[in-house]
């Protein structure tokens, strides 16, 4: 079985994001950029369902510019056997990607496509469950345990009420939460390795995918400051402060 | 156009001459090594970047466990500059540096224990090695089951390296070592140690030889770990030899050249205590400028008062120079540039310089806390205060800096004597008498022609070419000037020598940073490029006055009086003048 694993390039999760002046974006001038943290884990899965002897080989794939090759580089240093860039220079949004997907996975005919719940620039948490319904095969989102068994996985999802436990047929599309796994580290030796796999890029056009977003992004603007808090003796006054603000 | 293999920026400067080729365009380094350092670094934050408070355990422990130690080699950090087919990265100069300025963030003990393997302590097999001492030994070396220490300083010998008492004498085609090593870093753990050993009678440096000793011959033995100010994690010990045989096949590089590999071991290696040094400054500015914004004093975030903006901007500048510099360094290296001494020389006195301004800068913004061993701050004013001493002191490496440029200037004055047939017997004496025509004749060589000139930078920062071009012309004068005024008594004039130096050091910082922002102006336009624009101007108006007052009081100044005070107060062995 092939497994296919998504890597995002998103601005690294220590940085201080900061929006541009003119608000057409966030600044990444300079700034350090990482696979998204989800899709380190969806990869470490990966890594270790092949690891078990349940999988021949993990591919990665990206869209985005050449620059992504760097983080497809980190996954073939994690251990991926080799890496897809769909190359693109557009912005794309969640639909985009999933169809852009949908193309490899015809090509690749993978047994298993794993996946970030979301990514942490956009937090849009959206292509794995457009790429399952492209794709139409089932989906289990928010994944924190999966266990293999032939045909079937048995995954259990973080949900608001608890966790929940349920059975996908295989090929499906899992997109996997926080809890799932640690995510190993990279060596050096790993990153030399890495260098001899094979990366292939192929243009977002030539897969016949076409970027028409039917979103349309009009600015960015940083959340409001904070304001600073007040102590309050008890409840009383809580309540009377809660009152003044017009808040209940 | 000068072979850029064998003409030194620096030396040439201090004739006048303007090499450009030699520093443009500014070093990069190729889009393979960049994504490669962009995984390094992803990969040293994994290892490394959850460690912090191991970091300030292991330092008030004084040592570094064993099991770490054993990470950094499973993780392949001994192997950075071993050749692919030996088992490491095979990274140049450059990407070196880049990868150790990664490790100096988190913590410099750590720095310093890698950087003692590969900037030095095996940097000699790699320069000087034969293929098979090569072979024998590069893969353990890049494994870490081998890590390699540089054993050179002595009892009696640390700036007069050439003072060792350490002897190699030949017995049955080996030799047989005798003598004690100090202050060795990696000591306690290395068994891979360079070390340099007197092999003939008499002085004079040419009687120097270097060794591979390992761990495993009999007699190698090591001191009790030191207790030190700073980097007290990482392992300083003496390493004693007691009649250690040592096979024939492992001198390094050629007999009787040690003293010369020695002081080619460490300029190549300058790049790593540079890359050190620039990633100590990056992690300082990110420190300080959080705190700064934190803290708040009579209702306002300290970020807003101009003094400590004025603290946060030099650490910029210091910050990007310096790295300008170091860089530089690196990709001469790279490009196979062999006259390099003085530039790396420049590059390690002025980039441990600056961490130091800024790490004392950094201490002060914090405040009381700053003083407390909760915060990081005094740990990295500790750790950074060795980087002046080590791998030849600020001093030593500031006479180096000057003499050999002065050196030059000399040659070229005694063949302008000997053109002048027999007039001045011995050159150097006759300065005073040829100092006119000397004097003329600089002038000629320096407005002459275009050997003084830089071309072709962007309008925008022809002001600080401007700068740049005419303080050449005084360093040359200066050269000139302190010559003739003190001739071969030069040796004996370090106050005048120190000028020379610094001005040196000022204006190969300016070139660098030039270059560096030129860089940036071809690749991204003026206007992206302005903040870069605002550190050259910063820098080269602060470096034009220093120049000016170090030119200046070449003849005008206190020198002798201040001598004659430390006189005194050597021949007293204290102050005199108590006030009960
Ligand atoms: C933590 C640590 C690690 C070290 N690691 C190593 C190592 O791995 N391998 C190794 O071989 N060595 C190592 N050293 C030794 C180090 O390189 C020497 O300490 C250094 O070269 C200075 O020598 P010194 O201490 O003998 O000082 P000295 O040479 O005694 O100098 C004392 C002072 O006099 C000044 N001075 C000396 N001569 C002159 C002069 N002619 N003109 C003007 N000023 C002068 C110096 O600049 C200095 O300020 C290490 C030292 C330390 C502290």
């Amino acid at each position: 079985m092939k497994i296919l694993v998504g890597i995002k390039r998103v601005v690294d999760y220590n940085v201080r994001v900061r929006v541009l002046n003119d608000g057409s974006g966030v600044d990444t001038d300079g700034v350090k950029m990482s696979v998204n943290p989800f899709d380190e884990i969806a990869l470490e899965e990966a890594l270790r369902i092949k690891e078990a002897g349940n999988a021949e080989e993990v591919i990665v794939v990206s869209a985005g510019g050449d620059e992504c090759q760097q983080q497809l580089r980190t996954g073939l240093a994690m251990g991926a056997d080799r890496a897809i860039q769909i190359q693109t220079s557009e912005s794309l949004q969640p639909l985009s990607v999933a169809r852009a997907l949908l193309k490899i996975i015809e090509r690749e005919q993978p047994g298993l496509v794993i996946l970030g719940k979301q990514a942490i620039d956009g937090d849009n948490s959206q292509t794995g469950q457009m790429l399952a319904a492209l794709w139409d095969r089932p989906q289990a989102t928010f994944a924190s345990k999966m266990v293999l068994n032939g045909d079937t996985a048995t995954i259990t999802r973080e949900v608001d009420a608890g966790l929940e436990t349920i059975e996908v047929d295989l090929p499906a599309v899992v997109t996997v939460d926080l809890r799932m796994n640690e995510p190993r580290f990279v060596k050096l030796p790993d990153i030399m390795k890495a260098k001899r796999k094979p990366l292939d890029v192929i243009s977002l056009g030539d897969l016949g995918v076409s970027v028409d977003g039917n979103l349309k992004i009009h600015h960015f603007a940083p959340p409001p400051q904070r304001q600073k808090g007040i102590m309050v003796e008890d409840t009383a006054q809580l309540v009377q402060e809660l009152k003044n603000r017009g808040l209940i | 156009m000068s072979d850029k293999t064998t003409t030194s920026f620096m030396r040439s400067l201090c004739m006048g001459r303007i090499e450009q080729d030699c520093l443009f365009p500014f070093p990069v380094l190729s889009a393979d090594q960049k994504e490669m350092l962009h995984e390094i670094a992803g990969a040293l934050e994994g290892l490394l970047g959850s460690r912090t408070e191991d970091f300030s355990q292991w330092d008030a422990d004084g040592d570094m466990p064993a099991q770490f130690i054993e990470e950094l080699k499973e993780f392949g950090m001994f192997g950075l500059i071993i050749p692919e087919e030996h088992g490491g990265m095979g990274l140049g100069n450059m990407a070196y540096s880049r990868t150790l300025q990664e490790v100096g963030r988190y913590d410099a003990s750590v720095a310093v224990t890698i950087g003692a393997h590969s900037s030095i302590g095996m940097r000699g097999l790699l320069l000087f090695g034969t293929d098979e001492q090569k072979s024998r030994y590069m893969p353990k070396l890049a494994s870490g089951e081998m890590i390699a220490a540089f054993c050179l300083t002595e009892p009696g010998a640390g700036s007069d390296a050439a003072a060792i008492k350490t002897t190699a004498v030949r017995k049955d085609g080996g030799w047989v070592l005798n003598g004690s090593k100090l202050w060795i870093t990696n000591g306690g753990f290395a068994e891979f140690f360079t070390v340099f050993a007197r092999t003939g009678t008499g002085d004079g440096q040419g009687k120097m030889t270097a060794f591979i000793v390992t761990k495993d011959m009999d007699g190698v033995s090591i001191g009790p770990h030191e207790d030190k100010m700073g980097l007290r994690a990482s392992s300083t010990t003496s390493v004693l030899f007691d009649d250690v045989h040592v096979p024939g096949e492992n001198v390094l590089g050629e007999e009787g050249l040690g003293f010369k590999a020695a002081m080619q071991i460490l300029n190549s290696g300058r790049t790593g205590l540079g890359g050190g040094s620039v990633g100590g400054m990056k992690h300082l500015i990110e420190l300080s400028t959080r705190q700064a914004n934190e803290r708040k004093t009579f209702g306002q975030p300290i970020s807003s008062y101009g003094l400590i903006k004025e603290k946060v901007g030099q650490m910029v500048v210091d910050c990007y120079t310096s790295e300008a510099v170091v860089t530089m360094v690196g990709g001469l290296i790279d490009e196979g540039c062999e006259e390099y001494a003085v530039e790396a020389a420049i590059s390690k006195v002025y980039a441990t310089e600056c961490l130091a301004r800024s790490a004392d800068e950094a201490l002060q913004i914090a405040g009381g806390n700053g003083f407390m061993r909760e915060y990081p701050y005094e740990r990295i004013v500790r750790d950074c205060r060795i980087n002046r001493i080590f791998e030849g002191t600020n001093e030593i490496l500031r006479l180096f800096i000057a003499l050999t440029a002065m050196n030059d200037v000399a040659t070229q004055l005694k063949e302008l004597s000997r053109s002048m047939k027999g007039v001045f017997n011995d050159p150097i004496k006759g300065f005073g008498v040829m100092s006119d025509y000397a004097r003329k004749h600089a002038g000629l060589r320096i407005r002459r022609g275009d050997i003084g000139k830089m071309t072709g930078l962007d309008p925008s920062i022809q002001p600080q070419v401007d700068i740049f071009e005419k303080k050449t012309r005084n360093l040359a004068q200066a050269a000139d000037r302190i010559l003739r005024k003190h001739g071969k008594n030069i040796i004996g004039k370090q106050f005048a020598t120190k000028r020379l130096a610094d001005i040196m050091i000022d204006l190969f910082v300016m070139a660098c940073t030039l270059s560096r922002v030129q860089a940036s102006i071809d690749a991204n336009g003026v206007e992206k490029a302005s903040r870069e624009i605002e550190i050259l101007k910063v820098f080269t108006r602060e470096a034009r006055i220093r120049i000016k007052r170090n030119f200046r009081r070449i003849d005008n100044n206190e020198d002798e009086l201040l001598k004659a005070l430390a006189v005194d107060a050597f021949e007293a062995e204290r102050y005199r003048w108590d006030t009960i």
